[in-house]
């Protein structure tokens, strides 16, 4: 019962809450969602299949320069050219995923080659003037036009950015009930054993990879009508990689709400360490970095993990 | 033409022994904990700091200071296995490599909250030394840096060959389930593992000094490349990393004379993922690695 | 250099700061509009430097700057026209990441600041300046430097010092007409540069001067900063014969660069920084002496002819022990800036102090230039770099002729070798 009505009341303060913020508080929401909505794009692939990526920037940038493209060179607005992002990085996906599972890189092995991946990119775009090289991209923003995703105002961004995040968690919610979820898991606990039970490992990873990084991609475009500029290591950048899979793990790896969760502990962990010793160069970082090692130590299968084994009898039916 | 090829490899072999020691150490301790340790950057920036201020304040030249750090790292070292790492050996392997990550951010933040973000540089007399080869240039501290690194990894391969505690860690290594059945302290190998590996790292740390510069994210410089050497040597495979440095300096080397723009990262990350995909085993290991 | 001169306010962090701090984050940020008009006896500017991460070295530098001319204006009774209000700095670290710029600016704003000062990399300015213009609050930046960051029709924006356009084309151009001063023919130019948003936009520059100039641009070597060595980019740029090699980088890579070129005997008229973080830098001509002797670098500067510079450097000296660099002077100068325009607004409301920044006339200042003032996308009008090189371990104006201290010496015999 109270595991029906919680969800839907947080969704309700989310929703009503916001236009009574100060502008403060509402950037730090909108990069809660943010990245929450990132570490749900990661944990499809990641959390759920086991599959570790190190380089989810790779469809980020894909995504973000994109739509950004389409819109400064042909007008094409957003919304669409982040549809197109989103298949472009999705192709990216396939392949790369197509060539990491075909030789059968598992584990630190796939980690390693995925952030490799992200890197070429990166150093791509720097090279590449027609993309704008390191000078990146601007997107002009001169007032509301809500029809090419640019608002005067941060709230209808905060929707946005609301909606999405919903929505991957919904779609991580569909996918963790479907025939897919359950090979997934397989896959992730025992591959070898998936396989013998008859579980067609390199497509279901496949498709994992390819829908985490088309909806990935998604948040590419994002960011980048949102921060109005994008560029090579912003974008492509280990940042971004790292800003998916860390409220991912921190909330819990291969669970629906994990990511949102871990997000909205991470940055508001990081806002308050900054908050408590602003002036001293590094020490929020410094206090950072141990909470974190914290965290991971005491909470092993992070937030939700922690709230299951405390509730032992519902937590074996999710 | 020629004189700018030559140049080129030069320099490269050069760079290249430096990776190679930052590599084995991390190879090292990928070979025993199975882990990616993100935090090996920041532990050399740790050596670097250390051997700076040995420097500064008793006035001990970059090259003996070792002698110190490298011990003083092997501690180190240990302590952040036993502390962070080892208490967490059954959380998922994912975990284990966010903890190095957390690692790294506290180390690289305390030395800007410790010394700034100001750029150090230690200056000895042999710090501008160099000569020339047919024109090709020879700086002598980067030479005695790859000298250096090179003998160093020998003698630690030698030490993993033919000691007790070696044998223990290439067991561990290659048969981990063996190694535990013929009785081998695991956990306490694992420390020394990671021990030896910082201590490598800080005693590159310590080879640099003398021609590059001390700040708090000086560690980001080693820290890709080194990833890179691991997997074309193998990892796990000590002195497979040696080499690899070699090929990772070579290859970034050539690139940079050769290739427009900066372009020279996409040679060293194109080889990277061939050579995963290919031999995930390494450039010289035979067995499996998967 | 010890820590306390980092944070005006800032006090030993106990446990009460710490609880307070804590509980009253969210509580502060809720209240803060109503704050801001509740004091009239201090003006509160934001400053926004990402005193944490890649560039925390030079912030740093910037940042004492502020505090400096904060500390000067405050002693010397504040603001005159708001009846002696003082100038009280809210710091902000934007660690060079763009989401941290938006979040901190919005911070700062709640918490009712008059302008924002900042921020540093051209990267965060990008988004950072939507957080201002929306808000309409004053934002003076500093230290960044890509061109297109004023572009847009923005109304709150300001730059005082030269943009990347300026610092090339007055650079390269005064390196010309020296080399003419010297009978020298440069025919052939090489520039290495990093290969971010500020040496990217740098090389573009020297490239496309190349042909209005008279000069071949021979090779142009983008490089990563965190390479470890560059003698195999170096070569290429020795075998390409050029006459002068400009360096357009930040502090590490650029010392190795001229250590590397000294080894490798580059065989050039000059070693010419272009907006280099080094190669005017004290502390690095002071670390390597003989290394920096003679090094030129086109950079923003101080005026060494003004005795008001000579009084602000003496108290920089005392207080932090050591020697301004380019960036204590921004730092220091953009504040003067916004006090000027605060005592004309005789007022702390946003848009009146945006008002009178806009009308800036302010000829007592320490800079190279005329007076400062801005057009109507928000640029110095006359905003000039200087070109400098290091004679004698110090590094002296050596054009534009009205503020040159010495005679260059060009072209410089060691680089030749």
């Amino acid at each position: 019962m109270a595991g029906r009505l919680g969800p839907l009341l947080a969704v309700a303060a989310l929703a009503a809450v916001p236009p009574l913020l100060p502008k403060y508080v509402l950037e730090v929401l909108i990069s809660v969602l943010f990245f929450g909505y990132l570490g749900a794009c990661w944990n499809i692939l990641g959390g759920y299949g086991g599959q570790f990526s190190f380089g989810h920037a790779a469809f980020f940038g894909i995504g973000a320069y994109t739509s950004t493209l389409l819109f400064l060179h042909l007008g094409v607005t957003p919304w669409l050219g982040m549809v197109a992002g989103g298949i472009l990085a999705a192709a990216f996906g396939l392949f790369a995923g197509y060539l990491s599972f075909r030789y059968g890189l598992r584990g630190p092995y796939f980690s390693l080659v995925t952030l490799a991946f992200a890197e070429m990119l990166r150093v791509i775009a720097v090279n590449w003037k027609a993309v704008g090289s390191s000078l990146g991209l601007v997107v002009p923003n001169r007032g509301s036009a809500p029809v090419l995703f640019l608002f005067a105002d941060k709230l209808p961004y905060y929707y946005v950015i609301l909606v999405m995040a919903l929505g991957a968690l919904a779609i991580t919610r569909m996918i963790e009930r479907s025939r897919m979820g359950y090979a997934l898991a397989a896959i992730r606990e025992n591959e070898d054993a998936a396989e013998a039970a008859g579980v067609d490992a390199l497509s279901t990873k496949l498709a994992a990879m390819a829908l985490s990084s088309f909806l990935t991609a998604l948040g590419g475009t994002f960011y980048a009508q949102y921060f109005a500029y994008i560029d090579p290591s912003l974008t492509f950048g280990p940042a971004i990689s790292i800003g998916g899979l860390l409220p991912a793990i921190v909330g819990g790896a291969g669970t629906v709400a994990g990511p949102l969760l871990g997000s909205f502990v991470l940055t508001p962990i990081s806002e308050l360490t900054r908050a408590v010793l602003r002036g001293r160069a590094g020490a929020d970082i410094m206090l950072y970095g141990l909470i974190l090692i914290l965290v991971i130590s005491f909470l092993p299968n992070g937030l939700v993990g922690w709230f299951r084994s405390r509730r032992p009898a519902a937590g074996r039916a999710a | 033409m020629t004189w700018l090829f030559l140049q080129a490899v030069v320099s490269g072999l050069l760079l290249g022994g430096v990776y190679g020691l930052v590599a084995s150490g991390l190879s090292l301790i990928f070979g025993v904990l199975r882990i990616i340790n993100f935090a090996h950057g920041a532990v050399m920036m740790l050596g670097m700091y250390a051997s700076y201020w040995l420097f500064v304040l008793v006035g001990l030249d970059p090259y003996l200071s070792i002698l110190v750090t490298g011990p003083l790292f092997f501690v180190l070292g240990m302590l952040i296995q036993r502390i962070v790492i080892e208490p967490n050996r059954a959380a998922a392997e994912h975990n284990q490599l966010l903890l190095t990550l957390g690692v790294a951010l506290f180390f690289e933040n305390l030395a800007l909250v410790l010394w700034q973000g100001d750029f150090r540089t230690v200056r000895v007399w042999y710090s501008g030394a160099s000569f020339l080869v047919a024109d090709v240039l020879v700086e002598v501290p980067r030479l005695i840096a790859a000298g250096g690194a090179v003998l160093i990894a020998l003698a630690l391969w030698g030490f993993l060959r033919t000691t007790d505690a070696g044998k223990a860690i290439r067991a561990l290594s290659e048969e981990p389930e063996g190694a535990r059945l013929v009785g081998i302290d695991v956990a306490r190998i694992r420390g020394v593992a990671f021990g030896i590996g910082s201590a490598c790292v800080a005693v590159a740390g310590a080879l640099v000094t003398p021609f590059f510069y001390v700040a708090p994210d000086v560690g980001e410089s080693f820290n890709i490349m080194a990833f890179v050497v691991v997997v074309l040597g193998g990892m796990g495979n000590f002195l497979g990393a040696l080499v690899g440095g070699f090929i990772v300096g070579l290859a970034e080397s050539l690139g940079a004379a050769f290739l427009p723009g900066s372009l020279k990262q996409l040679v060293v990350f194109g080889l990277f993922v061939i050579v995963l995909l290919l031999r995930p085993e390494g450039l010289f290991g035979a067995r499996r690695g998967r | 250099m010890s820590n306390d001169q980092r944070d005006p306010r800032r006090a030993p962090i106990g446990r009460r700061r710490f609880l307070t701090t804590v509980g009253a984050a969210s509580a502060v940020a809720l209240a803060a509009p109503a704050l801001g008009r509740a004091q009239a006896r201090e003006v509160k500017v934001g400053y926004m430097l990402p005193v944490t991460g890649p560039l925390a070295f030079e912030a740093q530098l910037a940042l004492n700057g502020l505090l400096l001319a904060v500390d000067e204006i405050n002693g010397a009774g504040g603001i005159k026209s708001l009846g002696g209000a003082k100038i009280t700095l809210l710091p902000g670290d934007t660690q060079n990441k763009v989401e941290l710029g938006n979040s901190e600016a919005a911070r700062l704003i709640d918490q009712g600041v008059t302008a924002l000062i900042g921020p540093f990399s051209s990267l965060v300015a990008f988004s950072v300046r939507q957080v201002t213009e929306k808000n309409k609050t004053p934002f003076l930046l500093l230290a960044t430097v890509a061109d297109n960051v004023l572009e847009g029709g923005l109304h709150y924006c300001f730059r005082m010092q030269p943009n990347a356009r300026a610092m090339a084309t007055l650079t390269v151009s005064n390196m010309m007409e020296m080399a003419k001063n010297a009978g020298v023919a440069i025919k052939r130019v090489a520039i290495m540069h990093e290969d971010g948003n500020f040496g990217t936009t740098m090389g573009n520059h020297v490239e496309a001067f190349a042909g209005k100039m008279g000069y071949e641009l021979v090779q142009r070597v983008p490089y990563n900063l965190r390479s470890p060595d560059f003698t195999a980019e170096l070569s290429k740029v020795k075998a390409a014969r050029p006459d002068l090699l400009v360096i357009s980088g930040y502090y590490g890579d650029s010392k190795i660069i001229a250590e590397t070129a000294a080894k490798l005997r580059i065989g050039v008229h000059a070693l010419v920084g272009l907006a280099n973080a080094a190669y005017s830098n004290p502390k690095f001509i002071a670390d390597n002496r003989e290394l920096t002797e003679h090094l030129f670098d086109g950079n923003y500067w101080h005026n060494p002819q003004s005795p008001r510079a000579r009084a602000v450097f003496d108290a920089y000296q005392k207080r932090f022990s050591s020697t301004m660099s380019n960036h204590g002077v921004q730092g220091y100068q953009v504040l003067y800036v916004l006090k000027d325009a605060l005592e004309r607004a005789a007022s702390t409301d946003r848009e009146k102090v945006r008002e009178a920044i806009s009308k800036t006339n302010l000829t007592d200042h320490i800079l190279t230039q005329d007076a400062i003032r801005f057009d109507e996308a928000g640029e110095n009008v006359n905003a000039t770099p200087a070109l400098l090189q290091v004679q004698g371990g110090k590094p002296v104006v050596v054009g534009p002729a009205r503020f040159v201290e010495a005679k260059p010496v060009f072209p410089v015999p060691k680089w030749k070798g």
